[in-house]
């Protein structure tokens, strides 16, 4: 009798045990939940969008509440209609959750897209929001168009994020990429293709990349240790056939960290000139250097007329790093890799000026030949060559 | 002794109870100051008289202590007698083979539950204003309370640049297109 009482009490203390470790797992699980995607998130289109949402899939979203955190998992899908009259070949959706993430914005583009008129494409929304558990009315998150570039380059849209530049930047390189290969299908044939885009492939795995963080005046998060900070001045290269030259730049450096870096640039055409873009490419201690990202034209009424100078200095704090360990920087160089002219005409080097360059070759393939590359590797020379027919 | 002792202090004294050292300094000053010698007096002499009535014994009639010199007895037999009662039982075991091994794999399986299901850690601020930043899963925008991240695509390998004006991008293919996430800074 007494055996069976302590052996009873035994199991009632497993039991308890057991029941404290699983109690919270079950009121975790409870407390997820699945989005109500009329609430959740709010589409805007304006009226005279040449774009019509006729979809939107939420697939696995879901809110899940930790401690005193929420957090949506967003795994949308909107599916929209091209209304209008003209190709598509770009948009760029501005995503903004003002109330939880102030300070900042998102936005989605799809890009070296071809949509005919009537026809249906989708856009994924894949983002997650962290936000305090709080109740609160209307949407979390808001997707707005923010601009459309239509194959004749004329652009719709309020352009908040400067959307029209973007998407003109970057049909302006898939132009240029397409032609190079269709002039290398028409003079080497289809192997000769094939040789290109297996280099590009090399190339694209080869490629180093570098982890930024950024902020507005001040030190970025995670920097190393403090150490002295001093003056690093660029190192430039001159691609001939430029619009525009830098003269002399610098930043204030401190390990892995580039503050408010300044260039001066002459512009040498004939016409004015109201976007530059310089490429900054890092050198690290070991002499490898990574193209850590670009020094724009930091005001937008920024206008450099014809012989003029002109200084770019965004107010920005930059923090460098590989598979999450520190790049310190031993060295930087600056090329111009983008003018925009004020009548809207863009420049952007050609194949054969990046090519002739040994520094770039750190730069990456550009997206369309990644593109064209993917294409190649998932569906064969003959996709690819219908591909570059297409356009 | 530059101040007076407190009544406190005179009232040990007058008991006896107070230290070494402090019986030297209080006589020393007592000796010198009549106003605290008739403190301790008056000390000393309601202690005699109160020592006087505590001697004086209530009576309690003598059935009365019978009654709870019996009572004491009948407990102490009772406990001698629990406490044979308990030597007697078998010693309980406490491992338990059977009853482990099933604690073990519930142990087990929550601790994998909540492995799987916590999500990431919602990341500190560290800096006053909103930092934009490139990590495994996507592109952050943070801020003090909150976070905005555009998710990389599963599966895809995403290329990333920045813009020292305050823009990071990630771009990736799929279905034949290419995506482009970015995060500003305001």
């Amino acid at each position: 009798m007494s055996t069976s009482n302590s052996s009873r009490r035994l199991l009632a203390l497993y039991a308890l045990l057991a029941g404290s470790l699983a109690l919270p797992q079950g009121s975790l699980l409870a407390q997820e939940t699945a989005l109500d995607p009329a609430n959740s998130v709010k589409i805007d289109l304006p009226a005279n969008s040449p774009l019509a949402l006729i979809s939107t899939s939420m697939g696995e979203s879901r809110a899940i509440a930790r401690g005193g955190a929420m957090v949506l998992d967003l795994h949308m899908s909107l599916t929209l209609r091209n209304s209008g009259f003209r190709r598509v070949r770009g948009i760029v959706l501005l995503v903004t959750a003002q109330e939880f993430a102030p300070g900042g914005k998102g936005s989605i583009a799809r890009r070296s897209i071809d949509v005919l008129p009537s026809q249906e494409f989708t856009v994924p929304v894949e983002l997650r929001l962290i936000r305090p558990v709080q109740q609160s009315g209307g949407p979390l998150v808001r997707v707005q168009l923010d601009g459309v570039l239509f194959e004749d380059l004329s652009f719709f849209g309020p352009n908040k994020l400067n959307s029209q530049r973007a998407l003109t930047f970057w049909e302006a390189e898939a132009q240029r990429d397409r032609a190079y290969f269709k002039k290398v299908l028409q003079a080497k044939g289809e192997k000769g293709l094939r040789d290109e885009m297996v280099a590009s492939m090399a190339k694209q795995a080869e490629r180093p990349q570098l982890d930024v963080a950024m902020s507005r005046n001040g030190r970025t998060v995670g920097a190393i240790a403090p150490t002295p900070e001093h003056v690093a001045q660029f190192a430039f290269l001159k691609i001939p056939g430029a619009p525009v030259q830098p003269l002399q730049g610098s930043a204030e450096v401190s390990a892995n960290e580039a503050r408010a870096p300044q260039i001066e640039v002459i512009n040498q055409s004939a016409k004015p000139v109201r976007y530059v873009e310089i490429g900054w490419v890092v050198k690290d201690k070991d002499g490898h250097e990574y193209l850590a990202g670009s020094v724009p034209g930091s005001s937008a009424a920024m206008l450099i007329p014809a012989g003029q100078h002109s200084r770019l200095l965004p107010d920005t704090a930059l923090k460098f790093s590989r598979t999450g360990k520190p790049v310190e920087i031993a060295g930087m160089t600056g090329f111009v890799s983008q003018v925009e002219f004020a009548d809207g005409k863009v420049w952007v080097p050609s194949r054969e000026e990046l090519n002739a360059s040994p520094l770039l070759r750190v730069i990456a393939p550009s997206v369309e030949e990644q593109r064209l590359a993917d294409i190649y590797s998932k569906k064969g020379i003959g996709a690819l060559t219908a591909e570059l027919n297409r356009f | 002794m530059k101040t007076h002792p407190t009544e406190t202090e005179l009232a040990l004294f007058a008991g006896g109870d107070c230290g070494t050292f402090s019986r030297f300094i209080l006589n020393r000053h007592i000796k010198g100051c009549e106003e605290c010698l008739a403190v301790v007096s008056e000390f000393t002499e309601l202690r005699g008289k109160f020592s006087t009535r505590a001697n004086v014994r209530p009576e309690i009639p003598d059935a009365e202590w019978n009654r709870l010199a019996s009572e004491m007895r009948a407990n102490i037999h009772l406990g001698l007698e629990a406490g044979a009662c308990v030597a007697a039982r078998v010693p309980v075991r406490i491992w338990n083979p059977r009853l482990t091994a099933v604690f073990a794999s519930l142990l087990f399986l929550v601790g994998a539950g909540l492995m799987l299901h916590v999500p990431p850690p919602v990341p500190l601020a560290e800096a006053t204003g909103p930092v934009v930043e490139s990590t495994g899963s996507g592109l952050e925008l943070r801020t003090g309370d909150g976070s905005l991240t555009l998710l990389n695509h599963r599966g895809s390998v995403p290329e990333q640049t920045a813009s020292a004006q305050g823009v990071i991008r990630s771009s990736y293919i799929d279905a034949g297109g290419v995506t482009i996430n970015s995060v500003y800074l305001e």
